[in-house]
């Protein structure tokens, strides 16, 4: 239904006017589809309507003409603005699809390779196949609801591609259908030469649909040849920003293994090992039958004796290493020359 | 003569705590705005958003943007902190204003809000594509939805938002947000940008009463319809294709998305535009942090330089203005870096939920001057970037291991030839 409200300048009330829908210009065809259609006035809610549309008022964009006489019982002077009064409306209506289908072409030919009919109010999952030689076609109808041809203002096919590159084709529509073919030998460049696998994804969609869909059809496989040096590199895609702020990986520094050494029963097998020869000496020794007996009996010579001993020992302890030196060749000086002479009365004796 | 000087330097007296008042490290809300207009009735016609920033002690100075007295210093002192653009046709500033002056306006550390509408001059394009938002080139396109649009099809009833509580708030926005308007794209390259609403998949960006002849530059959800960017030093930027999302009409407005059985009574832009007011002039998401504290386990002073193999403990604590006030900040995903050329050791660092974060490690064996790092980045968080420089030393001679049991053999050779020789020593000389 259509309802217009006419008021004064300030937005007052008017007195009885005469509201008329001279023309309503259709945008795409010529002519007026209403003629000088005169609409009714509804008191209680101070607007001027119209119930009902010929019978071939189609969907579509229309640019309604209105024109306000006054009525002739206006006493009082009134002026109009505007004696036609231009406003763009959109008739909006459920469109139909019909045909809709896609394939792949052969080459030159034209013969085709693999069909499928589609439906479009949902999402499909047809996998296709094809390679740079071939084309893609997809077909369908738009009708509206009186049966006429109908060309949306957005009738957009998306080919995505895994690395979220993404590429968009108009479908046209001429005569009966709306059609589009994508050769891919003149595309190759186009789609840089990326290989693989590309959702197809249609949207049609107008100010007067009311039915404006947008179809995840499925997806195609293309085979496409090897980029040469100089094709241009594909856009840049942006990182999603969630994955981009995230914390990151942790790391623990791994420290260097130490070096592995023998078991602590092996070390002591080996001391063992060492120690024996000096046990040995020790038992050789007893089996030689050493004894100390010219060990020297006055004191002052065991005291030296013992003193040089000592002093071995210690030097053997390595600590104090130059006192003990020092002091160590006194004393040896005096034990072994006291043990010369001895042992030089026992040879003269 | 002397009563002049004497007033001017009473009035400059007073003058000078007018001066300090803005934001500051400890108080990082922005306080004086400017707003340039191109139209005084904005005023009237946006009287909600303006009256909300007003009832939350925002200082609003109205101007008209070609206003020839218009600056944005004064001796070298910026007069606010933070700027709303307003003015989507105007093609040149008065007064000392242009892209420029705003570029570094930003660099200093503040805020912009910037609109544009269904006509962007090229001067906001100018100052937008520094920002890295790249407005549609076609100056008659506008953003047309036919799938997420309520009564108009470039009415667009939008529902991506971005996730973040940080830019929206916690509470979630239920309405779609009304926006009609220009589209604009994200330059890829450019990781300081973020969308915070998005198209959907059918929008496109094209001139809604001419045919389409070749296919649209913006479809799909890569229309950014409002962005933001955050800079290197934390100054916020907010990029609006749609000045009639800020508008009471648009505000009052009851939201019914076409095709969906959902009827909002009232819209989401004014939740929507609130919250984000608040993000982008630092009421929320912005963190201060207090010094790196480090020591040895056991020990409560930081010492001068580390020994490998040591074993360390780490704080740090980290403060979130609230709008009003330093409050502890809780998250469970701040790290720290352990870092010499790369990092030797990354750890995430556990809360006291009163804003102490800490861990402990133990030092790589690896010697060398090492930083302890403290790298934050969250959505709608100011960045964090902390460090402090620490020496580590191997061991000191004395400081290995020693008498270790696979030296036992040596130790054993070395005594029995000393036992030896003393025993050899009594036996030589007195045997008989």
């Amino acid at each position: 239904m259509l309802a217009v409200k006419v008021s004064t300048v300030l937005g007052s009330k008017t007195a009885a006017l005469n509201v008329k829908l001279a023309q309503a210009l259709s945008s795409g065809s010529k002519g007026s589809v209403i003629n000088n259609q005169e609409l009714k006035f509804d008191a209680d809610s101070a607007t001027y309507f119209l119930d009902s549309f010929p019978e071939n008022f189609d969907v579509g964009k229309y640019t309604f003409v209105f024109e306000i006489l006054l009525d002739e019982s206006a006493q009082e002077k009134l002026y109009i603005t505007e004696a036609q009064t231009k406003i763009p409306i959109a008739a909006t209506g459920a469109i139909s699809i019909e045909n809709a289908e896609i394939a792949v072409l052969d080459g030159d030919v034209g013969s085709v390779e693999s069909q499928k009919k589609l439906d479009l109010t949902k999402d499909g999952a047809v996998s296709l196949s094809a390679n740079h030689l071939q084309k893609l076609r997809l077909s369908y109808q738009l009708n509206t609801p009186l049966g006429h041809v109908f060309k949306p203002h957005q009738a957009f096919l998306k080919l995505k591609h895994e690395s979220q590159v993404e590429h968009i084709f108009l479908v046209k529509t001429s005569g009966k259908k709306s059609e589009l073919v994508l050769d891919f030998l003149g595309l190759v460049e186009k789609l840089y030469y990326l290989s693989g696998k590309y959702e197809i994804q249609l949207t049609i969609g107008d100010a007067s649909m009311e039915n404006s869909l947008l179809s995840n059809i499925g997806h195609i496989e293309l085979d496409l040849p090897e980029r040469p040096e100089k094709a241009a590199q594909p856009p840049v895609q942006p990182t999603d920003p969630y994955s981009r702020y995230g914390p990151k990986a942790e790391i623990s520094h791994i420290f260097r293994v130490p070096e592995k050494l023998p078991a602590k029963q092996l070390s002591l097998v080996f001391l063992g090992l060492i120690v024996l020869p000096f046990i040995a000496f020790l038992i050789g020794l007893t089996r030689l039958g050493v004894n100390i007996k010219s060990f020297p009996s006055s004191v002052g010579a065991a005291t030296s004796a013992l003193l040089f001993h000592g002093g071995i020992g210690a030097v053997l302890n390595i600590k104090a290493l130059s006192l003990l030196g020092v002091f160590l060749s006194f004393v040896g000086h005096s034990t072994l020359s006291h043990l010369a002479s001895a042992s030089n009365k026992l040879k003269s004796a | 003569m002397m009563n002049l000087s004497r007033s001017v330097a009473l009035i400059s007296l007073f003058l000078l705590p007018l001066l300090t008042f803005s934001f500051s490290v400890d108080n990082p809300t922005d306080r004086r705005v400017l707003v340039l207009l191109d139209d005084l009735s904005l005023k009237s016609s946006h009287s909600i958003f303006f009256s909300t920033l007003k009832s939350r002690g925002f200082d609003l100075d109205f101007k008209l943007a070609e206003d020839s007295k218009l600056a944005l210093q004064r001796y070298g002192q910026y007069l606010y902190d933070g700027l709303i653009i307003f003015a989507p046709s105007t093609e040149r500033f008065g007064g000392s204003l242009d892209s420029k002056s705003i570029a570094e306006f930003v660099d200093s550390g503040r805020d912009l809000i910037l609109s544009a509408d269904t006509s962007a001059s090229d001067l906001i394009r100018g100052i937008a594509l520094e920002c890295g938002v790249d407005f549609d080139e076609d100056s008659s396109a506008m953003v047309i939805d036919h799938s997420s649009f309520d009564g108009d099809h470039t009415l667009i009833a939008a529902d991506d938002l971005v996730k973040s509580h940080a830019i929206l708030g916690k509470t979630k926005i239920e309405a779609p947000v009304l926006f009609r308007g220009v589209a604009h794209s994200l330059n890829p390259t450019n990781n300081l940008v973020l969308k915070v609403l998005s198209a959907s998949p059918s929008a496109y960006s094209a001139n809604p009463s001419s045919k389409l002849s070749s296919p649209p530059q913006l479809t799909g959800s890569a229309i950014s319809l409002v962005s933001v960017m955050q800079a290197r030093n934390n100054a916020r930027v907010v990029i609006s294709g749609s000045l009639q999302l800020f508008s009471d009409r648009l505000l009052r407005s009851s939201v019914q998305k076409a095709g969906s059985p959902n009827k909002y009574e009232k819209s989401g832009n004014e939740q929507f535009v609130t919250e984000l007011s608040k993000w982008v002039f630092h009421e929320r998401g912005h963190l201060k942090a207090g010094s790196l504290v480090h020591h040895r386990v056991g020990e409560t002073d930081e010492p001068a330089i580390y020994r490998i193999k040591d074993d360390l403990e780490f704080s740090v604590e980290i403060l979130e203005w609230s709008g009003k006030s330093w409050e502890p900040y809780v998250a469970d995903d701040m790290q720290v870096q352990f870092y010499m050329m790369s990092p030797y050791v990354l750890k995430t660092l556990s809360t006291d939920k009163k804003g102490l974060f800490h861990t402990s490690f133990k030092v790589p064996d690896v010697y060398g001057v090492f930083q302890f790092k403290v790298e934050y980045e969250k959505l709608g968080y100011t960045t964090l970037s902390l460090s402090k420089q620490i020496p580590v030393r191997p061991y000191r001679h004395n400081e290995y291991e020693r008498f270790i049991p696979t030296a036992y053999p040596y130790y054993g050779a070395c005594f029995t030839t000393m036992a030896g020789f003393f025993v050899f020593s009594f036996v030589y000389l007195y045997h008989k």
